[in-house]
């Protein structure tokens, strides 16, 4: 199956979508479980938890972002344009660094922003650091992104 | 800005702390610093009538009828506020019988239920209860055995100078109705125990099982009527007066905040004291005067060491933006406030993150309609104020990349599309961050100057701006070998200066070296702003994909109307996910990226002695 190029540039958009949604995933579970705990003593603080959970969730976007990316360049959600093996295996590799960064770094974020929830949990105010460690942690699922972004954009 | 502080220093008479305390109160101009060694004010009850109450109204909240999620709460004058109605006192304590008779009816109803489960085990105990009362040689016992072990309590019974009689006979147990001479007593008893025989006690001394439980449920009937008067009474009093409740649990919140305060006494007077701002000061002088007539006030500058709390004094346009400020490190008194050179900057981000036309005026009209039917206060007020004004930046931006809902409707103005030429949509984002960075080293530049600090200005900061505008001038090809030799003489300032606070010659050229190798955390700083393309891509591309879904879905009539559900939820989704990313991003450039050159923080915010309320707004006069 890998003789055909479209075949490996699918693989590419599948494991992205695949590992950056599993990462929000298991990201936003560890900030909501912290989250209803929280919410259970302090039920006023549920907007904030709101926020400080969703933290997490964007690597699911990316990887989609990715996916969807290599689809329209493709041409798969038209009519599919002839792509060769090396093209392929292209937008494979161009897709790798979303994938892998947004599993891990959607896990990572996770447990920051559980940690997070916690202090805002006893401190409300610290909410606005709790927002801002969580999201330094993103920083590197963006840099994934722009790479993914910008590497796709060049294959010819 | 940073408004100027006074330390105030208020002395009164004893017998007028109520009154003094609650016209500061009322003012809210005043944060009173507390005393360690002060006193309580003398009003005990007020917190634990405010505990009352707030048990109260979580009764009360049971009954209440659904608000709608825009009520907005009751609102009460400044008058009425400080007189505290006997009527409503009176009728939280009726309320609060009222509700002590529901919990009494209703235990009363539980345990109505209970006996009239026994009484219905036993309907075949003919007998009148009164024959069970023991006689002059007998005894009489009632109660139940496992059906298992009624045949050896039948056969070990008949060797004992007893008579049982079945009475009847239920699933698992057998009921009896036992007569023996109180001479067998004991070895009843071990009998008994043996069998697992439970014993019975009727709650009634005479009457007929029957009669008894016809009147019981009479009784039942009568409790839970009763309760249900009680229900509808509460549920009444609930939508007339829950108001009122609220407005004394407030009123016994302030009461008790007052007393709550600490302050040092004499025999005769007290003395308040704290923080309050230069330019409020007469007005407080004159809030105490309408107080009381005896009493003295003092004020002063703040002194050396003194922990002054911060209170901010920008336009209206940039006080909305405080928050943001607030959340990272309030600025110490004393300092500089950044929220002036911050809130364009964080306008300008917010906007380029969003960067869509059809989603700013999405965000405009959503937070139009959200102040109109919210009435936001305080932080939540702000925030939506600084959306809104970043609606307009995200327009702006929306038009220049030529992004509408995620289609170029109307083409770009700007020659490059973040879709079409993203490494160009790089660089900009680049240029937009050196800049902003350079505002942050040119602000630090200016501080240093005002503090009398020239040279760390062009040590530390236009050093490192002459490499960093050098090396991109290397980029742009007239211009090249003048970048070459800017670059290279910021390099030189620094390697000559950064370690000019070390000691020996070996000591100044290891720092120099350490000073260079910071050009790695500008260069990640710089790096950083690379976040602007990825969320305003990740906007596009999301809204792209949402007009993609809903045209793969259009074609007949029942298509048309799913695309329409499809193009609606998609892009509200896809505009609160960039909404909370944008915040989220363009807060963090500010934080670290900006504030990391120039600002440090760590005041305490001003917060006057005023009062809270939850259930109600108080109008002032």
């Amino acid at each position: 199956m890998f003789e055909s190029g479209i075949v490996i540039a699918i693989c590419g958009a599948v494991i992205c979508a695949l590992l950056g949604c599993c990462g929000s995933a298991l990201g936003v579970m560890y900030a909501g479980k912290s989250a209803a705990g929280v919410v259970s003593e302090k039920p006023d603080l549920f907007g904030k938890m709101l926020v400080l959970q969703a933290l997490p969730g964007t690597q699911g976007i990316y990887g989609f972002l990715i996916a969807i990316l290599v689809m329209v360049n493709t041409g798969l959600l038209g009519t599919p344009a002839d792509i060769s093996v090396a093209t392929g295996w292209q937008y494979f590799f161009a897709t790798l660094p979303m994938a892998i960064v947004g599993l891990i770094s959607g896990i990572a974020q996770g447990k920051t922003a559980a940690a997070a929830i916690q202090m805002t949990g006893k401190q409300p105010d610290a909410s606005g650091k709790g927002i801002t460690m969580t999201a330094l942690v993103e920083t590197y699922a963006i840099l994934a992104l722009l790479t993914s972004i910008l590497l796709i954009f060049s294959i010819k | 800005m940073i408004a100027p502080m006074k330390k105030v220093s208020i002395v009164c008479m004893k017998e007028d702390r109520e009154k003094v305390l609650s016209a500061l109160q009322h003012s809210a101009l005043m944060m009173i610093t507390a005393s360690e060694n002060g006193i309580h004010g003398s009003d005990k009850e007020s917190s634990e009538k405010q505990r009352r109450l707030e048990q109260l109204l979580r009764e009360l909240s049971k009954y209440e009828k659904k608000k709608g999620m825009f009520a907005q709460p009751t609102t009460v004058s400044e008058d009425d506020f400080d007189n505290v109605s006997e009527d409503t006192v009176k009728l939280c304590e009726e309320i609060e019988k009222l509700v002590e008779k529901r919990d009494s009816v209703t235990a009363e109803i539980v345990s109505l239920n209970s006996t009239i489960e026994l009484m219905s085990e036993w309907k075949d105990l003919k007998t009148d209860l009164s024959n069970l009362a023991p006689t002059e040689s007998t005894l009489t016992s009632v109660g139940k055995l496992p059906i298992a072990r009624f045949d050896e309590f039948k056969s070990r019974i008949a060797d004992v100078d007893a008579d049982f009689e079945k009475v009847s006979e239920s699933e698992k147990t057998v009921q009896i109705l036992l007569v023996y001479f109180k001479e067998a007593a004991s070895q009843i008893r071990t009998l008994l125990t043996e069998c697992e025989f439970e014993e019975v006690k009727f709650p009634f001394e005479r009457g007929n099982v029957s009669d008894i439980t016809k009147d019981l449920k009479v009784k039942l009937d009568s409790v839970t009527k009763e309760k249900e008067i009680l229900l509808e009474k509460l549920k009444e009093v609930t939508d007339t007066s829950k108001e009122d409740v609220e407005t004394l649990f407030e009123q016994y919140r302030a009461s008790a905040d007052r007393t709550e305060v600490r302050l040092e006494e004499t025999l005769e007077t007290v003395f308040i004291e704290g923080w309050v701002r230069a330019d409020s000061l007469d007005k407080l002088n004159s809030t105490v005067k309408k107080a009381t007539k005896i009493f003295d006030i003092e004020s002063r500058d703040p002194k050396d060491g003194e922990d002054v709390p911060t209170s901010l004094t920008n336009n209206k346009t940039v006080a909305q933006f405080e928050g943001i400020t607030e959340m990272f490190n309030p600025p110490k008194y004393g300092d500089y406030d950044p929220n002036a050179v911050m809130a364009p900057w964080y306008w300008i981000i917010f906007g380029m993150m969003m960067g869509d036309a059809g989603y700013g005026l999405m965000m405009a009209v959503m937070i139009l309609a959200g102040k109109k039917l919210l009435r936001p206060q305080g932080g939540m007020a702000k925030l939506m104020n600084v959306i809104l004004y970043s609606s307009i930046t995200t327009i702006i931006f929306g038009i220049l990349f030529g992004s509408y809902f995620g289609e170029e409707l109307l083409p770009a103005v700007l020659p490059f599309t973040a879709m079409g030429d993203p490494i160009k949509m790089l660089l900009l984002t680049i240029i937009v961050g050196v800049l902003h960075i350079f505002t942050g080293m040119i602000t630090k530049m200016v501080l240093d100057i005002k503090s009398g600090h020239p040279w760390d200005a062009i040590f530390d900061q236009l050093s490192w701006m002459m490499i960093i505008a050098g090396v991109g001038m290397i980029f742009i090809n007239p211009l090249q070998k003048i970048g070459i030799i800017i670059a290279l003489a910021g390099a030189l300032i620094i390697l000559l200066t950064a370690g000019r606070h070390k000691k020996g010659v070996i000591g100044k050229l290891v720092g120099g070296l350490g000073g260079l190798y910071n050009i790695t955390s500008y260069f990640s700083d710089i790096l950083s702003y690379s976040r602007i393309l990825a969320l305003s891509l990740a906007t596009g591309v999301v809204g792209m994909v949402m007009n993609l879904l809903a045209g793969m879905v259009q074609g007949s009539v029942i298509g048309f109307i799913l695309s329409l559900v499809i193009y609606i939820v998609g892009h509200i989704f896809n505009l609160v996910l960039g909404l909370l990313s944008a915040y989220v991003h363009a807060c963090r450039l500010q934080y670290i990226e900006f504030y990391g050159k120039f600002y440090e923080g760590g005041g305490t915010i001003f917060k006057p002695f005023g009062i809270k309320t939850n259930y109600i707004n108080i109008k002032k006069d």
